[in-house]
């Protein structure tokens, strides 16, 4: 079975613990090697944040538990990688037509 | 249940902010507490009671209530508060929120505040009536003199205390509370010499 080797979620969670120490607790998790957490909007008291984890083996399972147990609810999953090696999306004609609507 | 790591109860103080608060509770609640034993010393001593056991039993009775009081006090009050903001989040993070880090910050939080909120008036009168403990190995007016004068330190260092919290005249801060202390006297200097 192929392996998740990037994990991109949208989490809403409150102001406290802060993403200092989610980004360090995600950080730690087995089969991840490396973390990044942005914030992209905030209001009185929740965050919304993006979530984009890196590694040989993400355990989607164990990402969820930490996120619950800070406090936060994932929204959604918006990107996953997987397979031996990571690629990126691939660029279509109707990516244009669909950027230049925006 | 397994108890939570050093490591992990520092998180919880951090998300819950509770420096502050029990801080505040604690120079307020022992500064309750050493003027509530004042005045049981003050009249004590103004009402000519004489034995040493008398007033370690009213001191020592008026401090546990006061421990008690304020650890239920505390307890219920901050609960109720914590509950109530939680309650309040839950309805923006549209989730359960009770076996959460910031769950958890609050039960810890309450306790503190609770333990603190008894403690504070409990040690500062056991400390005040402290020279009586000594029973007849000192004379009686002696131990009402070095009461007198802890409390007054106890007052003194509590007003040091907040100085240095709000970062003003410390030995000013110190005199302030002395202030109340000297009016407590006053009072049952009074009673004593009228009643």
């Amino acid at each position: 079975m192929s392996k998740v080797r990037r994990l991109v979620l949208d989490v809403l969670k409150p102001h406290q613990p802060t993403i200092l120490d989610l980004a360090v607790k995600l950080g730690d998790l087995e089969g991840v090697e490396g973390c990044d957490v942005v914030l992209n909007e905030i209001d009185n008291k929740v965050e919304n944040i993006k979530i984009t984890l890196e590694g040989p083996h993400i355990n989607f399972d164990e990402v969820a538990a930490v996120i619950q147990e800070s406090g936060g609810s994932i929204h959604s999953i918006d990107k996953v990688s997987t397979g031996k090696e990571l690629i990126e999306e691939a660029n279509t004609p109707q990516d244009i037509t669909a950027r230049w609507m925006r | 249940m397994k108890l939570p790591s050093i490591r992990t109860l520092r998180k919880y103080h951090r998300i819950a902010q509770v420096g502050e608060i029990a801080r505040r509770y604690f120079a307020m609640n022992a500064f309750d507490g050493v003027l509530t034993i004042l005045g049981v010393l003050v009249g004590g001593f103004f009402g000519q009671v004489r034995n040493a056991a008398s007033i370690v039993t009213l001191g020592m009775a008026a401090s546990f209530a006061m421990g008690v009081s304020g650890f239920y006090g505390a307890y219920m009050t901050e609960r109720a508060e914590r509950n109530r903001a939680l309650t309040e989040l839950e309805e923006s993070t549209l989730s359960d929120l009770k076996d959460t880090d910031i769950g958890h910050a609050s039960t810890y939080a309450t306790i503190v505040v609770s333990l603190v909120d008894g403690f504070s008036p409990f040690l500062a009168a056991a400390i005040a009536v402290s020279p009586f403990f000594l029973g007849d190995a000192i004379p009686v007016e002696t131990a009402f003199y070095i009461s007198f004068a802890l409390a007054f330190a106890e007052l003194f260092g509590i007003g040091v205390f907040l100085g240095s919290v709000s970062r003003e005249r410390m030995i000013l801060s110190g005199a302030k509370m002395v202030t109340a202390g000297i009016i407590i006297a006053a009072v049952g200097y009074l009673l004593g010499t009228t009643a």
